[in-house]
């Protein structure tokens, strides 16, 4: 069944782009845009696989692994809003600053073996024909992403935080005039998406590929900023996103080993083409879709 | 005056509610407050006099704690109370409406009241939310529909939303900057309504305005700001006349402006002629409906109309700008085809509604703003002749006196006015075939704003068409040859100065045919 | 221009005013940076010092000396890639995947001509390809900017990754080389058809003279030409530019194939001058790193100059670390990451006054 090989693929290998998509919409929905996610993503992954490796247990491995995606995204909302840096030039050299750390420091962890997360069948759950095997027998972070997904849309679009989130994004000056002040909102949002980008790195190293190697990541960070265009800012349609990159990552390998040769690199392509296309298709909704404040970003960028 | 001022004014209905002392605020050099007294009484409405920079926004900001006075004292019910911040302001009781209003366009009036109200915690209780806001909507007589997108309200509609806001987040006292710069006559006369309303109910007000009349209409007491300090305090504003408190605000006093019309006579052909022009509007809607509308050489039309009837569309087709969906504009007779570039050699000129965002380059100089129309021109030039914009910038600046801003000042670093100028200069400084000019006074002092009037008369005169859209009436009243005015879109009428009205005209703003 | 009496103002006193402050931020990026990469250093066992004194004595050898200066062409025309279209108020993140596509380019042309025809025209076609496939590559997202009005940041950046992956197919299969030992790889260029060298043995190649005469030329483009002139209105407010009647559209598209081009070139460089064939990760970030480069150089052209060949310095520091130290090289992007954040983050946003 390459169908459903493909699908549960597709939600294993997604899932780590779904945490980075969903930390970064948190982020973008205040106003800040961190192309520096695939910096937080290789920190998440390194500092979770070396915490795992030294004891054992991929849990503290998971939440240091947070910690270090949120320290990362820290120094760019500093950057950004303590130091009124660029944004998209201050998310680059995070990435580069994460590339860089994760070089330095992961060495030593090349090659080690860990107690990785292991699937879990759901019982009862995962015997449904068909939806079983693609949504109910994976590891326990693939779980917890079905909860986090309408978590932070109640967050986002329900709660008091969440208006006062988007008000960050939306229009700053409406939400200092009540006494909130935007760059605190910053900051927790973007660190917020630290930890959950976090997250997705340690889902890399300790249930996906349950080894380190440098610049891992390749390229997942970037998809999920992708995605958040692609899902225009909204978390719940982040998942379906996901899990469509995740399953055209997994198509390749699974034709593969059923001998049908062919160029793997067009499916490669395909996330970024799909996300192109849909800018395109849907460019005009997509535009007013964006938070308001966070499109002057790209809008008009001082030239000086 | 102010000696024979004090024995005018009159004592407050009621202890005051809010009383500042020696209030003084710097930037850098520049004292924009300068040891102000003033105070607020419960149940009255106050207004603040004063022209741009009198240093009125500056107050109001000190007692709003969005500035932090260098020196001077609040009193509070009597009590002495430190206002360092917005919340300090608002747990004392006072609330401001911005004029450019602080709400969230994609959010929802529910939602922007509760971004507003003084909660904890991550719970919103939307139900809860929409009752409470049903329910001071109907104390206060402000109907709002709290499930509405603010991004679909009118101006209007967002201003009552924004003083229901400021009122359910526990203001005593109202601080409205501005209020009526967007509103047609009747929608002023609403909120005046309100206003006393209001008042009634205890509420105090205090109005900053530059429009003498709405002050009468409004105020049971002014305070006249001029350069920074109190000029005129807690005077009634019965017992001055019109030109006593033009004298306190500008200091000297304003000739009216020569009001003889140069016949325009109907043989010419039209400089600008508009037959059955249809346009959309940014948000996708059709802006202008059906407009036919000849301007000729030497008239100066104005344009009336509530913000938002089509105005600024109306000028972008004039001057290639923006296209039309059907009919057609002609220029000099011959038929633009939406290009500026054509426009401008046609010999258009235009003072955008929104210089800063329309005309501005932050990074570049006067001179050189100076020289964006020649560099824009044909290129048979590599390179920009600057020896020529220099020469031309000195003629412009001596046609036009506006006292512009010194040649190699970068305009982001100028404040609005001298923005304005540096515009102005640019579009009036040389005689031109068709003048479209939006809001040219907006942000100017009263000595400027007759030195650009009487610009655009010298253009009429020279044999330019002009067109001013303005939200003034009276100066729309006494410059222009003819008077459109735009409803939705629509051209609702077109009146003779001398044969009409403010009031006739609000009419034909607010939909109605003229009478 | 410049004898005239009359006076003409300095045409960009705002960057006069920063100056002491960009001076300031320079120094103490270059000051400061090096303590916080050394405590990084530090806490990883090595000594700090010794990997500093590594660094500047491999600098001072002559060899490592022009290899920076080969990576520094490279990255000059990377930065200048970037810097002309944020002239216009374009941000190109996209200089990796015209880099790429240059190469590949500038490769397609090689393999078919360069054992029909002489070196030197090879050479000529293969710098127009890479131009022109650069130029394409970001005519494309200008393309899209223009039409449907999707963001030119978004766009560079996610054609980036299929460009790489475009290389990535055609040296997999179509362009591979059968004698690559396995290692997937187009064909190595002709020796005539390389771009010369300046002393035998060594590895500096003309690359630098060609990004030395793009730097000069785009320098005086931007600075004496209306074409300069107009894309500072742009870049300023396009709606002005627009109002003054100069045509917006045109004026974009121009300077995002100038910057394609631009990149296309450094693409040629890198191929022709050091690689010689396509390989996986050839491009090393350059598109990236030049990203930076032109932002550390606030896209001023000259500066660019400087930041390229300090950037350089930097990464070729990277190798002595991995030898003498046994630091992995990309550890020398913390250093290079840290002096960005520094220059970034000295510099104060004047932007928006309340």
């Amino acid at each position: 069944m390459i169908v459903i090989e493909v699908l549960a693929g597709g939600v294993r290998g997604g899932t780590a782009i779904l945490y980075a998509a969903l930390g970064e919409t948190l982020a973008e929905r205040a106003g800040i845009i961190n192309l520096g996610t695939e910096g937080s993503m290789l920190a998440g992954a390194l500092t979770a696989y070396a915490i795992t490796a030294e004891t054992g247990s991929p849990w503290a491995g998971v939440v240091t692994g947070a910690l270090a995606g949120a320290l990362l995204a820290a120094v760019h909302v500093f950057m950004v809003v303590a130091r009124g840096a660029n944004q998209l030039a201050t998310g680059l050299v995070v990435l580069f600053l994460g590339g860089g750390l994760t070089a330095m420091f992961g060495a030593a962890y090349v090659g080690r073996s860990i107690t990785p997360f292991r699937p879990y069948a759901i019982p009862l759950l995962s015997d449904i024909p068909g939806l079983g095997p693609v949504l109910f027998d994976h590891d326990p972070l693939v779980y917890l992403s079905y909860l986090l997904a309408p978590a932070l849309w109640w967050l986002l679009f329900r709660s008091r935080w969440g208006l006062i989130v988007r008000g960050a994004g939306e229009h700053p000056a409406a939400l200092s005039a009540y006494g909130h002040s935007p760059k605190l909102v910053r900051y927790l949002a973007v660190i917020g998406g630290g930890l959950l980008t976090g997250i997705g790195g340690a889902h890399l190293s300790t249930a996906y590929a349950n080894a380190w190697f440098e610049n891992m990541t390749t390229g997942r960070g970037f998809i999920a900023v992708a995605l958040v265009i692609f899902a225009a800012w909204h978390p719940l349609r982040a998942v379906g996103g996901a899990y469509l990159f995740g399953a055209a990552l997994a198509l390749s390998p699974a034709l593969q080993a059923r001998g049908y040769g062919f160029n793997q690199f067009v499916l490669d392509a395909l996330p970024y083409l799909v996300t192109i296309a849909a800018l395109i298709v849907l460019g005009r909704r997509r535009i007013n879709a964006a938070p308001e404040d966070l499109s002057r970003v790209f809008d008009l960028t001082p030239s000086r | 005056m102010s000696v024979a001022a004090e024995t005018r004014v009159r004592r407050g209905p009621a202890p005051a509610l809010l009383a500042v002392r020696g209030l003084t605020c710097r930037f850098g050099d520049v004292v924009a407050n300068d040891g102000i007294d003033f105070e607020v009484a419960a149940g009255e409405v106050h207004a603040v006099l004063g022209e741009n920079g009198a240093g009125k926004s500056t107050l109001m900001k000190l007692i709003y704690g969005v500035y932090r006075p260098d020196a001077g004292e609040f009193d509070v019910d009597g009590v002495p109370t430190v206002i360092r911040s917005p919340a300090a302001a608002r747990a004392a009781g006072i609330g401001m409406v911005f004029q450019d209003l602080r709400l969230v366009p994609a959010f929802t009036v529910a939602e922007n009241i509760g971004l507003a109200l003084p909660m904890r915690g991550p719970l919103l209780g939307r139900r809860a939310l929409s009752r409470r806001i049903v329910e001071a909507s109907e104390r206060y007589g402000l109907p709002v529909e709290p499930d509405a997108l603010v991004r679909h309200l009118s101006i209007g509609e967002r201003q009552r939303v924004e003083i229901l806001k400021v009122l359910m987040s526990g203001a005593r006292l109202l601080i409205l900057d501005e209020p009526t710069s967007v509103l047609a006559p009747q929608e002023v006369d609403a909120l005046f309504v309100a206003m006393r309303a209001l008042r009634t109910a205890g509420l105090s007000l205090v109005v900053i305005t530059h429009k003498l009349n709405e002050a009468r209409a409004i105020a049971d007491r002014v305070t006249v700001l001029r350069g920074g300090r109190v000029v005129l305090r807690n005077a009634d504003p019965a017992g001055f006349s019109d030109a006593e408190l033009v004298e306190a605000m500008v200091g000297q006093t304003v000739p009216p402006l020569p009001r003889d019309r140069a016949g325009s006579d109907g043989g010419v052909a039209p400089a600008v002629r508009l037959a059955g022009v249809r346009a959309a509007g940014d948000r996708g809607h059709t802006a202008l409906h059906d407009v036919d509308l000849d301007i000729r050489p030497g008239e100066l039309l104005g344009v009336a109309g509530v913000a938002g009837s089509g105005q600024r569309e109306l000028c972008e087709v004039i001057l290639g700008l923006r296209r039309v969906t059907a009919g057609t504009v002609h220029l000099g007779g011959a038929e633009l085809h939406a290009q500026p570039r054509q426009a401008i050699a046609a010999g258009a000129v235009g003072v955008p509604e929104d210089p800063v965002t329309d005309a501005v380059v932050p990074g570049l100089t006067v001179l050189e703003h100076l020289a964006l129309g020649r560099a824009a021109g044909g290129g048979k030039r590599v390179g920009v002749d600057w020896r020529a914009v220099a020469a031309q910038a000195e003629r412009l600046d001596g046609t036009a006196r506006l006292r512009m801003a010194p040649r190699h000042r970068v305009l982001g670093e100028l404040s609005g006015g001298n923005i304005q100028r540096v515009v102005l200069t640019r579009a009036l400084g040389e005689p031109a075939a068709v003048v479209v000019a939006a809001y040219p006074s907006r942000g100017l002092d009263i000595a400027t704003t007759r030195r650009t009037q009487e610009l655009l008369i010298e253009q009429r005169d020279a044999g330019a068409a002009v067109l001013v859209v303005s939200e003034d009436l009276d100066e729309l009243l006494s410059i222009s040859d003819r008077i459109a005015v735009l409803h939705d879109g629509h051209l609702a009428g077109a009146v003779r100065p001398e044969e009409t009205d403010r009031y006739a005209i609000g009419r034909l703003m607010l939909g109605g045919r003229a009478a | 221009m410049t004898d005239t009496q009359v006076t003409v103002p300095d045409v960009r006193p705002q960057i006069v005013d920063n100056r002491q402050k960009q001076v300031l931020g320079w120094v103490v990026a270059v000051a400061g940076a090096p303590v916080i990469f050394g405590a990084f250093v530090a806490v990883k066992g090595v000594n700090p010092f010794t990997v500093y004194a590594d660094m500047l004595t491999s600098l001072a050898d002559p060899v490592q000396g022009q290899a920076v200066l080969v990576r520094a062409a490279v990255l000059l025309l990377a930065g200048l890639a970037v810097a002309v279209p944020a002239r216009a108020g374009l941000l190109n993140v996209g200089g990796e995947g015209q880099i790429v596509i240059g190469a590949v380019s500038a490769a397609g042309v090689g393999l078919i001509a360069d054992q029909r025809l002489p070196g030197g025209l090879v050479l000529v076609l293969m710098v127009l390809a890479a131009m022109a496939g650069g130029a394409a590559w970001a005519g494309l997202a200008a393309g899209l900017r223009l039409t449907v009005k999707v963001n030119e940041a978004i766009s560079t950046l996610l054609l980036n990754f299929v460009a790489i992956d475009i290389m990535l197919g055609l040296i997999y299969d179509p362009w591979k080389d059968a004698s690559g030992f396995g290692q997937p790889s187009s064909r190595p260029l002709a020796d005539t058809a390389r771009l010369p060298l300046f002393t035998t043995g060594g590895t500096l190649n003309a690359g630098i003279v060609l990004a030395l005469l793009a730097l000069v030329g785009v320098w005086a483009a931007l600075r004496y030409t209306t074409w300069g002139f107009r894309l500072r209105v742009v870049g300023g407010n396009p709606e002005a530019a627009r109002r003054a009647g100069m045509r917006v559209g045109p004026l974009l598209l121009s300077a995002m194939l100038v910057g394609g081009a631009l990149a296309g070139l450094a693409g040629l460089v890198h191929f022709a001058g050091t690689e010689f064939k396509l390989r996986p990760g050839m491009t090393t970030n350059f598109g990236y790193i030049g990203f930076l480069a032109s932002w550390l150089a606030m896209h001023r052209p000259l500066r660019v100059g400087l930041a390229a060949v300090l950037l350089a310095a930097i990464a070729m520091g990277g190798d002595s670390l991995q030898i003498d130290a046994g630091l992995p090289a990309a550890s020398l992007n913390v250093l290079m990451a840290v002096v960005l954040l520094v220059v970034l983050g000295s510099r104060l946003a004047p932007r928006r006054k309340s």
